[in-house]
């Protein structure tokens, strides 16, 4: 115990830090300019100067630890002279265009020098020129305003790990600028706005359009983008985001953010925005009221549910949607269509993913806190780049490693290049192979834990079928590491789902979870995907994780519902597709989501979708899907409602409404209209309403209130139970690879700027990257002499797409990766699909392909 | 009752007091203004309709948009709205004052760090809708032209309303734009 005397208040602190910091806790005030909470102390400034007795001289409050038995003054006259002297300097460059800088009002120099400065200048010496750059799309440069605190440089090296800034020149004349020199070559995190105290480093984005003290309201919500769920507050004027900004302290994203989250908001006012409902008639879709729309949707369903059976009937629900949303959807799918024909997009990765995890490992086994991943000693990383799928979970496996953790990749993760301690680089989608044989060597390493009877004996079961010797393919570094390991985090991403024998690295991953008691984290690419397995939007079980095949369980959700729920499991996704080609599905019900982009082979996808006698989209924009469909239904964008996400750590966490449009309605709020008009009642009057039946009927949610959503931490189980119990036999099928001899694959590529097809509405991002590029490796470009920008064609069995290259020297000579993210230029159009058996995600490795010039 | 007070009521003392102050005072000139048909010349400096600086050389308005008139307005009758121009400097696209809410408390032109907002000492201004009292850029930019502008405005800044930027124009005498910060 520290017991020191700041001001003449005593303050005792439980463990050491720094007077600044003791100072604020009890609330006292010292001013400061280059000292940042999330930063190390750094004594740039001088303005925090304390007199502590005993010391000749004035200290710097943010690098003095304190002492027991300090006394400290914070202000005296002393200080203030000092204070004074130095916002004097300051100020000798600093220009006094305060009326035209968009930081005025929340400048920390500004503040300062209200109270401590000089009421005038005595420097009459030109100050300093710098021209303002604008050469970057999206970030600001004014150096003339730069007051060298270098916070920007510091947040750029030490917390987001980018490195893309320094200080440059000496003296008077030094400036923060981009390695990449004028524009920034960057992460585009934005994190370097944050930490700037004056208005040096500035968003483009609204830029000159408003004054911090103008916005009409601040919301604290969450990021719609990825499965992490920043915090934020979201600044608005006139209806409009003008741009959110995260707080120290505030989610467990704790004052950063990136690029999308930050500058990713602005598709909501694109003006593509559907606002009314669209009737097809004929081969036009025109526009109609809601009445109209709603009655023949209903009239539809009804005809087709009396003709051939709720099973003709599918719905696909959307990770998009907030936990209400997909419960009131599958509750109609379930109750008011009668069909257990409800999944998602998710199915494709996550959705895949958890439900085998949990299979094995039981309910739960995915619900880690992010900030884990800090205090392992070794990560582990496969299938995915998680510094652009989830990047703001990225930055804790860099923090990890700036730590000293060990960072084994398996692949290709860019994002990691620099923080990676062991890589291994499996054959062409071969990682399975790889992972089960460290599952083995582990396991005859170390043997089983005996602590949960299902997937002991499916690794034992394994073992024994594999009585050989493993290849080792180099692992030995990485096995020896593991079995030194304490605290081991696995950060599993959804590339190594999408293979035809996806269960297998599934099953090595879960072994390896299990075996080494790591934490397990599943990248997750949208806001909600756990939330939609949650809420029952799957064909095998109900609200809550419940298995549909079990009826006393059935029973329970009739009782509530008052409506009997059919028995058998419903189609997964993919199933639902390949049932329409082939005439078992008759209507599809698709919520917020866009198949026809967004899954494999799309020829495919659209002719399966023509075949439908009736689909109905529910989006935000006239997407590929919904120009298929008969009836289109204007939704409600992230910041326009108001709802629950679960992120990937299963941490429920409010979303607000943030702006009000009359362009669509809640999604729910469409669901429950067309459920009255097919004669069960659904009388919700808000999104709040819906959370109290979901907390009422599944015992997952129990008891759980948007009170206590929005005032504590909301983490798994909740309130509620999770399913206890002996898990789920999972048979291991053991199936040979195949051989991949075709000269060139197509693969998947998870871009930083882009998710989904959202992004490609937002200004911001477009700035950013506003054109898909073909990732090809450094000595494939060499062979075709092809130049960073050259254009390409590249042929698929598929169909070909016509895009210009970037060469990105970590790429796999035998691969080009390309991103689904541009319209008609997406990856998955002219990949080709095979359903792994197990999963029912469509794997689309081994996609052939061919390039040249065009 | 006093015998004094007695005589006081008999002869009606305090009523004759009171008649002759009447008397003594219609008699006097009149202090009352026949308005409207005997005008007056409000004093210099008097609050009235609203105008925006217009820039002498240039002939755009003085205003950069800093928003610190409607920051500091009482009765929130200031709305300001901005953007990025092409050359990437702060351009006003909308400012507008709703005279109808307006106190003429002249807060506005205390904070204003240019001198680009005033109150002009025209106060006759009529109209058949609300609407017509929502001054707009334009609109006060004329109110300028018309009642304000050479040395009516230099005697305005200079007696009344001096503005802030006047005291940095020493600090920052090589022509680079100066500002309101201390």
């Amino acid at each position: 115990m520290i017991t020191l005397t700041i001001n003449g208040k005593e303050i005792r602190l439980d463990k050491p830090v720094t007077v600044l910091k003791a100072a604020q806790q009890a609330g006292i005030k010292i001013p400061t300019l280059c000292n940042h909470e999330l930063l190390k102390p750094f004594g740039g400034c001088r303005l925090c100067v304390v007199e502590v007795e005993r010391m000749p001289k004035l200290m710097t409050s943010c690098t003095l630890m304190a002492a027991d038995g300090m006394v400290v003054r914070t202000e005296s006259d002393t200080i203030a002279d000092v204070r004074r002297a130095i916002l004097e300097f300051l100020l000798i460059n600093h220009p006094l265009d305060c009326p035209v800088c968009d930081k005025a009002g929340e400048c920390e120099l500004q503040d300062a020098v209200m109270q401590y400065g000089p009421p005038t200048g005595r420097f009459i010496e030109e100050k300093r020129k710098v021209r303002e750059s604008h050469d970057d799309p999206i970030l600001a440069r004014n150096m003339e305003r730069c007051i060298v605190c270098t916070r920007c440089v510091r947040m750029c090296e030490d917390v987001q790990g980018a490195s893309a800034i320094s200080m440059i020149e000496r003296g008077g004349r030094t400036v923060m600028e981009p390695f990449s020199s004028r524009s920034f070559n960057c992460e585009y995190c934005g994190n370097c706005i944050t930490a700037c105290p004056v208005g040096s480093i500035l968003s483009r984005l609204y830029m000159h359009s408003y004054r911090p003290w103008q916005m009409d309201k601040e919301v604290e919500t969450i990021c719609g983008y990825c499965g992490v769920g920043c915090s934020f507050v979201a600044q608005v004027r006139d209806e409009s985001i003008k741009r959110v900004i995260p707080r120290i302290g505030f989610g467990m994203n704790n004052g950063l953010l990136c690029s999308k989250g930050r500058f990713g908001y602005g598709f909501i006012e694109d003006s593509g925005r559907l606002k009314t409902p669209l009737i097809r008639k004929g081969d036009a879709l025109v526009e109609s009221t809601w009445d109209d729309a709603l009655d023949l949707v209903a009239e539809k369903l009804t005809e087709i549910k009396d003709s051939y059976g709720g099973r003709a009937i599918g719905g696909i629900a959307s990770a998009r949607c907030t936990n209400e949303d997909n419960y009131v959807f599958q509750k109609f799918m379930r109750v008011a269509c009668g069909t257990n024909n409800i999944d998602s997009i998710s199915r494709t990765g996550y959705a895949a993913a958890q439900k085998y995890f949990e299979g094995l490992l039981g309910q739960g086994i995915n619900a880690n806190i992010i900030g884990g991943i800090k205090r392992s000693d070794m990560v582990l990383v496969l299938g995915g780049d998680p510094a652009s799928v989830n990047p703001v979970l990225g930055l804790s496996i860099r923090a990890a490693a700036k730590a000293g953790a060990e960072v084994a990749v398996i692949g290709h993760a860019p994002g990691l290049e620099r923080y990676k301690t062991i890589n291994v680089l499996p054959p062409l989608f071969k990682e399975a192979d790889i992972l089960e044989a460290l599952l083995l060597e582990v396991f005859r390493a170390r043997g089983n834990r005996g602590e949960s009877h299902a997937i002991d004996r499916a690794v034992s079961e394994f073992d024994k079928e594999y009585s050989g010797k493993t290849d080792m393919h180099g692992l030995e570094e990485l096995k020896d590491k593991l079995l030194k390991s304490d605290s081991i985090s696995i950060v599993f991403g959804m590339d190594l789902v999408q293979r035809t024998d996806g269960h297998r690295a599934l099953f090595a991953t879960a072994g390896l979870t299990h075996l080494l008691e790591a934490r397990l984290y599943l990248l997750s690419e949208r806001p909600n995907e756990q939330g939609v397995i949650d809420a029952g939007c799957v064909p095998d079980m109900l609200p809550g994780g419940r298995p549909l095949g079990i009826p006393d369980f059935r029973r329970r959700y009739e009782d509530a519902w008052k409506r009997p729920i059919p028995d058998t499991e419903g189609m997964t996704l993919m199933e639902m597709i390949e049932g329409a080609k082939k005439g078992d599905m008759k209507a599809l019900y698709i919520m917020g989501d866009n198949p026809v982009f967004n899954l494999p082979d799309r020829t495919f996808i659209k002719e399966s979708l023509a075949s439908l006698d009736f689909l109905v989209v529910q989006d935000i924009f006239l997407t590929e899907t919904a120009e298929l469909a008969d009836v289109v239904l204007p939704a409600l964008g992230w910041p326009e409602k108001s709802g629950t996400y679960t992120n990937l750590e299963r941490r429920i966490q409010l979303l607000r409404k943030t702006v009000e449009t009359t362009s669509g309605m809640d999604d729910w709020s469409i669901i429950s209209r067309l459920s009255c008009r097919m004669g069960y009642d659904m009388l919700y009057t808000d999104a709040e309403n819906v959370m109290d039946e979901i907390s009422r009927v599944s015992p997952l949610y129990r008891n759980l209130s948007y009170k206590e959503i929005s005032d504590k931490e909301c983490l798994w189980p909740y309130n509620g139970e999770p399913l206890r119990g002996e898990a789920k036999d999972i048979k291991v099928i053991k199936e040979k690879s195949r051989d991949y001899d075709a000269d060139l694959y197509l693969a998947l590529d998870k871009p930083l700027f882009h998710s989904g097809s959202i992004s490609q509405r937002s200004p911001g991002l477009m700035d950013i990257s506003p054109e898909p590029r073909l990732k090809i490796g450094t000595r494939l470009a060499e062979k075709m002499c092809l130049k960073d920008g050259d254009n390409v064609i590249i042929s698929a069995d598929r169909g070909s797409i016509s895009i210009r290259v970037s060469i990105d020297p970590c790429v796999n000579g035998k691969v080009v990766l390309m991103s689904n993210n541009f319209k008609e230029k997406g990856a998955l159009g002219i990949m080709g699909y095979n359903l792994d058996p197990v999963t029912k995600a469509p794997g689309i490795e081994g996609c052939a392909v061919t390039l040249r010039r065009g | 009752m006093t015998f004094k007070e007695l005589i006081k009521k008999i002869f009606f003392i305090e009523i004759i007091g009171g008649l002759a102050l009447t008397l003594k005072h219609s008699l006097s000139p009149a202090v009352t203004r026949q308005y409207p048909e005997k005008r007056i010349t409000p004093p210099p400096g008097a609050r009235g309709l609203h105008a925006l600086t217009r820039n002498e050389s240039t002939g755009e308005a003085v205003c950069v948009g800093c928003g610190l008139c409607a920051a500091m307005c009482p009765t929130n009758c200031i709305s300001i709205y901005t953007s990025e121009g092409e050359d990437h400097k702060k351009i006003v696209d909308r400012y507008e004052v709703n005279t109808l809410r307006c106190l003429f408390c002249a807060l506005c032109v205390e904070a204003c760090p240019y001198g680009a907002v005033l109150l002009t000492p025209h106060f006759e201004y009529s109209g058949y809708s609300r609407s017509e009292f929502i001054y707009t850029k334009d609109r006060l930019l004329e109110n300028w032209d018309k009642y304000m502008g050479g040395a009516k405005s230099r005697e305005y800044f200079d007696k009344f309303w001096t503005p802030k930027s006047a005291d940095f124009a020493r600090v920052d005498a090589k022509g680079s734009e100066s500002g309101v910060n201390q």
